[in-house]
């Protein structure tokens, strides 16, 4: 059962109040989880940048520059040693807000359940993607290859909580791009952002 | 002791009702309670987590946290149990433990480093399970529990090299660690009974209580932390 009669919120302009339904979250998360599948998760973490990552970047972090990280122990020490933190509470904060507009045009259970199952099977996709990549690589610590996955799946359950906003044009559809280049964006220090 | 071997979903409906029921009890169980520990605990730790290592890392315990509620719900509902039961506020009580909100992160350092631990013991005892569902949904989840656990310790490791980071993670042991010991129920449970008796799980709580006091001691003194004295044992 994919549409429930509920709350008036996505209606088409010929329906009236009565005939209102709603589109469930997990059908329109669909397309994104097509999205997550056909990502190149991890697998340009060290190589040169292109101007596809510069422009993403710049959309993403509103920044100046980029500055790229070359290895899984220096993207390791970086994240351990940054205390600089606006950027991520920056991304809270909008997160905050889409998710706020998110519940008022979903049934509460069916936004969370959603958003649940997305994440956890997002997990078990990126956590393995990203082990591949670090064995590649072969000098990653094995909880980097966590904190790795606890990155890509955060960027899709951020997109996904904008998308399910109705925002198509936040700041988290350029951070997925980024993820979905195959890179890793760590931080943003003094106007650049940090991209492995 | 009753020799019985379910090991399908299909074939549970063939077992005998209090078989059908004590299973149905426990996959409630884990279902509730990783639902209400991602939320109480792991999901808010993200906010307090100091850098984006340990931010993101946080992330995936909770995700992980959140995904074993997903399992154990799913295999509930192929087994015919609404999800209704399997969620908070269903009427099933909260353990104690869930009741008070986080406050900062040594609190949630703690919590890994030692509820963690008796996560892991309640999972262990599910690892020969005669319902092999349940015993396989055990297996699966138990490598993701013993890295939670091990974030625990090396979290503690970085708090425990200052004077400072050790106060107020030793505090936040004192203030945990007596709702710990009554994850594992009573001494006297009849629940625990048939499930031993269905072979089930395979200790009493107070074996598991016993094992848990033990390992959580020695875990501690690694990193020169101490437990309060338990004044009652369940």
């Amino acid at each position: 059962m994919y549409w429930e009669r509920t709350t008036p919120v996505a209606r088409s302009p010929d329906m009236s109040p009565a005939m209102t339904v709603v589109v469930l979250p997990s059908v329109l998360l669909k397309a994104l989880r097509t999205e997550v599948g056909a990502a190149s998760w991890f697998a340009a973490l060290g190589e040169p940048l292109t101007d596809g990552d510069r422009t993403d970047a710049a959309t993403y972090a509103d920044v100046l520059d980029v500055v790229p990280i070359d290895s899984w122990p220096e993207a390791e020490a970086f994240l351990k040693s940054s205390l600089s933190l606006s950027w991520w509470e920056r991304e809270e904060e909008v997160r905050r807000a889409l998710l706020a507009r998110a519940q008022d045009r979903y049934p509460e259970r069916a936004l969370w359940t959603s958003l649940t199952e997305l994440t956890t099977e997002t997990g078990d996709l990126v956590h393995g993607k990203a082990a591949t990549s670090a064995a590649r690589a072969g000098n990653a610590a094995a909880a980097s290859i966590h904190v790795a996955a606890g990155a890509a799946a955060q960027a899709v359950y951020q997109l996904a909580v904008a998308r399910l906003a109705g925002e198509t044009a936040s700041l988290f559809e350029s951070k997925f791009r980024l993820f979905a280049a195959g890179r890793w964006p760590l931080g943003v220090v003094d106007s650049k952002l940090i991209l492995f | 002791m009753t020799d019985i071997v379910i090991k399908t979903v299909e074939e549970l409906k063939d077992a005998p009702e209090e078989y059908r029921e004590a299973v149905s009890k426990l996959v409630i169980s884990h279902a509730i309670n990783e639902l209400y520990g991602a939320q109480v605990f792991d999901e808010p730790a993200i906010a307090y987590a100091p850098t984006p290592y340990a931010k993101w890392l946080t992330c995936r315990v909770a995700m992980e946290e959140y995904g074993h509620h997903v399992r154990f719900k799913q295999l509930g509902v192929q087994m015919g149990l609404p999800e209704e039961r399997m969620i908070p506020g269903a009427g099933k009580k909260p353990l104690s433990i869930f009741e008070f909100p986080l406050k900062n992160w040594e609190e949630f350092v703690a919590i890994k480093l030692l509820a963690d631990l008796a996560e892991i013991l309640q999972v262990e005892d599910l690892l020969h399970c005669t319902f092999h569902p349940l015993r396989n949904l055990a297996r699966a989840t138990m490598p993701e529990e013993r890295f939670h656990a091990q974030f625990g310790e090396d979290f503690s490791a970085e708090l425990v090299k200052t004077p400072d980071g050790k106060a107020r993670l030793q505090a936040a042991v004192n203030e945990y660690w007596p709702y710990l010991p009554k994850f594992f129920g009573g001494s006297k449970s009849k629940n625990n009974e048939i499930f031993r008796k269905w072979k089930i799980k395979q200790r009493t709580n107070d074996e598991m209580r016993e094992d848990f006091v033990k390992r959580a001691t020695e875990v501690s003194a690694k990193y020169g932390l101490t437990l309060p004295e338990l004044r009652e044992a369940a």
